[in-house]
């Protein structure tokens, strides 16, 4: 589909980020980069402003303020909630996301077929999502982002609601993704075992800012009391303040 | 104990006085909400128009909607047609045969179904039995992040949801409309014989002599525009709801109250530029 990016030049470039929704500031000077290759975790408490990010990434909704550059428009997004569509087969899933692609009928088939595999439902085609587990279908929705090969993958709380069986299974398929594909990829989480397992690089955001940065190894011996407080799960530290 | 509830008593915080709504504030939500919602649904219609023109039209998806809208309606439709045509052919038969008129009893009945029942009945029950899915249909999609996911994939969710059912909509409303005017005219034709003694040869005699063109004509606009009304009002109900479970059910019945009293307003808009005396 796409050409791989270069690896020195940031794939998602993000620049004084501003959001409001009403009279809440979700968002107030957000900064960032990732470039190919890497992933890059944002963790946080829920409300802190995680998701909107990555639905500004998107193009789902409009910054106030800011700039977002992309090296590539071809984005995949994992879903929450997974997001499939109810009425339609694993397989149709993911010729939904091939629709706009200029493929063949025998290409499409193929693609589907190989993403498929990939995470380990290459039987599972004629499946309906409500025939699925919750990792099945969580793995559909990695496959249907990915099935474009798009080369910036975005994860909206991937191993939310999972058990940490299914958990681990799910963040072995991101690791499996992030080195067959290259693709530049962020994770919104707030599950300790995901941002260590996946991330390359953290940040971490409270009330619409980011209050540290660092390698996800540091971030568990950092005497920040943000991330100190986030990395320990204790109720002590500036959190409960805010 | 007394010192106790003495002391709760004082450590309670002060109920709160109940506010009594101001109507004019209630006024402003009621109407404003309303007046958004018909902004909607035109600027809706006016998108679906735009994709139907340039070609963007997913047949087979269109056709399944054919399917879920006109096939799986034919059973209630026909249902509420013959009974409706039941107690109308009843009533005038009854007044007709009073005033010695019972050669015209087709022609009366037959205008009433052609004119008015047809259409209204068929929009009514499609309103309730359609509308009412496509709206809960798309307010989960909206909650559970489907919409989302299409425009992700580069999907135009209006050129993948809206325009499959406006079409469908479109073309199977005159369908049933005149699939409940031939039911309607069936239970007219028992009636008249069981309760009037008159031949069905005569009732559609009078029927042929009553009937024109131009009732025809009128009774498949009026399909149309309820066509129409039933999807865009769903449909713009769906798209533009957010929430949760609880907004599913106020969504569908919204789209029914919304879609139910514009296909009466239509009717009479219709009604009144078509056969006001001049």
């Amino acid at each position: 589909m796409s050409t791989p990016l270069p690896a020195n030049k940031p794939a998602v470039q993000v620049k004084n980020l501003k959001k409001s929704f009403g009279d809440r500031e979700v968002l107030k000077g957000i900064s960032f980069e990732v470039y190919p290759g890497e992933t890059l975790g944002i963790i946080g408490p829920s409300g802190c402003g995680k998701s909107t990010i990555l639905k500004l990434l998107c193009g789902l909704i409009e910054p106030d303020e800011g700039e977002i550059i992309k090296a590539s428009e071809e984005i995949g997004l994992v879903f929450q909630g997974s997001a499939l569509l109810n009425s339609y087969t694993v397989s149709e899933n993911l010729a939904l996301a091939l629709r706009t692609r200029n493929l063949s009928k025998e290409q499409q088939a193929d693609r589907i077929k190989n993403t498929l595999e990939l995470v380990g439902l290459g039987d599972h085609l004629d499946y309906f999502p409500s025939e699925l587990s919750g990792g099945q279908q969580k793995r559909t929705s990695f496959a249907r982002a990915v099935v474009y090969r798009p080369q910036i993958i975005l994860y909206d709380e991937p191993t939310t609601g999972l058990d940490p069986v299914m958990s681990t299974v799910v963040e072995d398929y991101m690791i499996e993704l992030e080195r067959k594909l290259q693709a530049a990829s962020i994770v919104v989480t707030h599950q300790h075992s995901t941002w260590t397992r996946t991330a390359d690089r953290v940040i971490m955001m409270h009330a619409g800012k980011i209050v540290w940065q660092g390698k996800p190894e540091a971030a568990l011996v950092s005497d920040d009391p943000y991330i100190h407080q986030f990395a320990h799960a204790t109720k002590d530290g500036p959190m409960l303040n805010h | 104990m007394s010192s106790f509830s003495k002391a709760s008593s004082q450590e309670l915080p002060e109920k709160p006085r109940r506010r009594i709504p101001n109507p004019f504030i209630f006024m402003e939500d009621y109407f404003g909400s309303g007046i958004k919602l018909c902004g909607l649904t035109v600027t809706l219609l006016f998108k679906t128009w735009s994709m139907i023109i340039r070609g963007k039209i997913d047949w087979p998806e269109t056709f399944r909607q054919c399917e879920m809208i006109g096939l799986k309606s034919f059973l209630v439709v026909c249902i509420t047609a013959l009974f409706t045509g039941f107690a109308m052919s009843l009533q005038i038969s009854r007044e007709l045969v009073l005033f010695g008129a019972d050669t015209a009893i087709g022609g009366v009945v037959s205008l009433a179904l052609i004119r008015e029942i047809g259409p209204i009945t068929a929009g009514v029950t499609l309103a309730g039995r359609v509308g009412s899915a496509i709206a809960a249909e798309l307010t989960t999609m909206m909650i559970t992040e489907q919409i989302d996911a299409l425009k992700v994939m580069r999907i135009n969710p209006v050129e993948f949801l809206v325009v499959p059912r406006y079409l469908a909509g479109i073309m199977m409303m005159p369908v049933l409309s005149i699939y409940a005017m031939f039911i309607g005219l069936i239970a007219g034709v028992y009636i008249a014989y069981t309760a009037a003694n008159i031949p069905p040869a005569t009732f559609l005699d009078s029927v042929k002599q009553t009937i024109l063109d131009r009732d025809f004509t009128v009774h498949f606009l009026k399909a149309f525009i309820n066509g129409t009304i039933v999807t865009m009002f769903s449909c713009a109900i769906g798209l533009s709801t957010r929430g949760g479970a609880e907004d599913v059910g106020i969504a569908t019945t919204r789209s029914i109250v919304w879609t139910m009293t514009m296909i009466f307003v239509f009717n009479f808009l219709v009604t009144s530029l078509t056969y006001a005396p001049r």
